[in-house]
């Protein structure tokens, strides 16, 4: 009686956000706590809502291109990708085999410069300062090479209709290549520094364990299921693209905690190099831009299409009319169904694990938000 | 690479329901499923019970028709749910009744949530049995206001924005306007 009887005296609601440091963004999470103790999580979103599916509504669907790189502003050539292949399988539009292969090396190198602003700001979260200056020392180089060919740093509107908007020259892929080989060399240093790090390690071991029936229920998608151990990666169970010509693995964790998340991102990031590899190998000549017509009409009926982004299932879901301007767009972003799990995830626990949970969650919020 | 075709054909999971199997090439997901209102929580637990994991809950606003039970209030809620292990994505879709409210899957799905508060706050229907029905997106001050809603001369009718439409012939037309 007395310890609950104290429980009650000590319980109050505490603010997080939304201008927290470990919220990476504006999100506000209202914690009711007893003592040091999370009792009941609930995030508030909405701070950078847009209405982007209203901007959709209202425009030419050339016209929502550069609004697909302002959701999830970290990695956001996934989701031009998504967007393009939407219009392509509803327009019936082919895409030449080289400019496909330009995408899957751009989005791939993308989900890389995302794994690795995560790392550090992740660790970052935890208290190690370092890592953050490693990863975005690497980072800085891939947005370099991305921006000689896009034209811009963060918000990329790189892919067209039908293919890219230029073509990729023998410099990017030079300095792809070298990029590759110090990325490898510098997972050596990650591992000394981080992996094995047993202040790390006890931050991240048995905290936040996701069940794979919890995920499930919670339609999350991503590392973040992928920690649980189930192998779902659109990239695989979805083939689009040219990803079915390459030779990768998916990561899977076993245990779905907060440790083996971070583990599956770090293995993602190796099986991306392979990837990136294997396309520069392989690369076909030919044009990078097939002949559309400027006005695409998007006939009646609905239409979706699913692209592997950085933390997950991203999913475009379009009603036609028989006009320009979709009747509907639905976008489906993957934070969001990761997230909408804390307030179950987060009871009972420590203020500093929910920490290391929301880092470990790699939220973006203008994605959540939209 | 998993079977993307005849997939309906083997599996009769969902033989109850009004299900048609659908081109997935075109369109991008296997199974269509029309619903009733009373059937919306019986397809969400058939679905959980079958490994299907909820992919998004939203809603599309269409002209209201005339049936033989009354006028519709011309709303449409979608569910589409897709699986782990396999390729199979399915699309459910229910009219919503004129007193603007579905019943709440979240407790069988508790992702669920979320997707039906934000359709709530886009397009005002109600969900019936959910916990926390408070606006997500939005503020509370706009809590009447619902963005998605189409102006009445923006509004087409279900038939015209479905597969079965007819399209006027505007090859001709693009051709004009075909580019590099």
């Amino acid at each position: 009686m007395l310890e609950s009887d104290f429980q009650e005296r000590n319980r109050f609601f505490l603010n997080m956000g939304p201008q927290h440091p470990s919220t990476h963004g504006v999100l506000l999470i209202v914690l009711e706590m007893s003592g040091e103790y999370v009792l009941d999580p609930q995030p508030v979103l909405g701070f950078v809502h847009r209405m982007h599916e209203k901007m959709a509504e209202s425009r030419p669907c050339v016209g929502f291109m550069p609004n697909t790189a302002r959701m999830d502003y970290v990695c956001a050539l996934p989701y031009n990708h998504g967007y393009v292949s939407l219009i392509e399988r509803k327009a019936g539009i082919e895409v030449p085999k080289r400019a496909e292969y330009i995408r899957v090396i751009t989005s791939e190198l993308n989900r890389v410069a995302s794994h690795l602003l995560w790392l550090g700001a992740y660790l970052l979260d935890l208290g190690a300062f370092t890592p953050i200056l490693y990863g975005f020392d690497d980072r800085e180089h891939i947005l370099d090479i991305l921006e000689d060919i896009t034209g811009s740093r963060l918000t990329y509107c790189y892919y067209r209709f039908g293919g890219v908007s230029r073509d990729i020259d023998d410099k990017f892929v030079a300095s792809t290549r070298a990029f590759i080989k110090r990325l490898r060399e510098r997972f050596v240093i990650y591992e000394k520094l981080v992996t094995k790090n047993i202040i790390f390690i006890k931050r991240t071991e048995n905290i936040g364990v996701v069940s794979p029936d919890m995920a499930l229920r919670y339609g999350m998608t991503g590392p973040n299921l992928r920690g649980s151990g189930i192998a779902y990666d659109v990239r695989k169970n979805e083939p689009y693209s040219v990803y079915p010509e390459f030779d990768f693995e998916i990561p899977v964790g076993s245990q779905g905690d907060c440790l083996d998340r971070y583990m599956v991102r770090i293995r993602e990031m190796e099986q991306s190099l392979r990837i990136i590899e294997q396309a520069l190998d392989r690369l076909p000549e030919g044009p990078v831009r097939a002949k559309v017509p400027k006005n695409i009409k998007l006939s009646p009926g609905d239409c979706n299409f699913a692209v592997e982004a950085a933390r997950g299932e991203l999913s475009y879901y379009l009603v036609g009319d028989g006009t320009s301007t979709p009747y509907r767009l639905k976008v489906r972003v993957p934070s969001y169904s990761n997230l909408s799990c804390l307030p179950e995830l987060g009871r009972g626990i420590l203020l500093p694990d929910l920490v290391s949970i929301l880092g470990s969650f790699d939220l973006v919020i203008p994605e959540m938000d939209r | 690479m998993p079977p993307t075709t005849k997939i309906f054909k083997e599996d009769i999971l969902f033989h109850e329901f009004n299900a048609t199997e659908t081109d997935y090439n075109q369109r991008g997901y296997h199974l269509e499923v029309a619903l009733e209102v009373n059937q919306v929580r019986k397809f969400a637990q058939k679905a959980y019970d079958h490994g299907f994991y909820l992919v998004f809950v939203t809603g599309f606003h269409v002209l209201p028709e005339e049936t033989e039970e009354g006028t519709t209030s011309g709303l449409n809620g979608v569910y589409q749910f897709a699986r782990y292990d396999r390729l199979y994505r399915i699309k459910g879709h229910v009219s919503v009744p004129e007193d603007m409210s579905l019943p709440s899957i979240c407790d069988i799905y508790q992702g669920a949530n979320w997707h039906e508060r934000e359709t709530r706050d886009l397009y005002g229907v109600n969900f019936d049995g959910h916990p926390n029905l408070k606006p997500l997106l939005l503020s509370d001050e706009d809590q009447d206001f619902h963005p998605l809603l189409k102006e009445e001369e923006n509004l087409k009718s279900l038939k015209e924005v479905s597969w079965s439409a007819e399209v006027p012939d505007s090859a001709e037309a693009d051709e004009k306007d075909a580019s590099e």
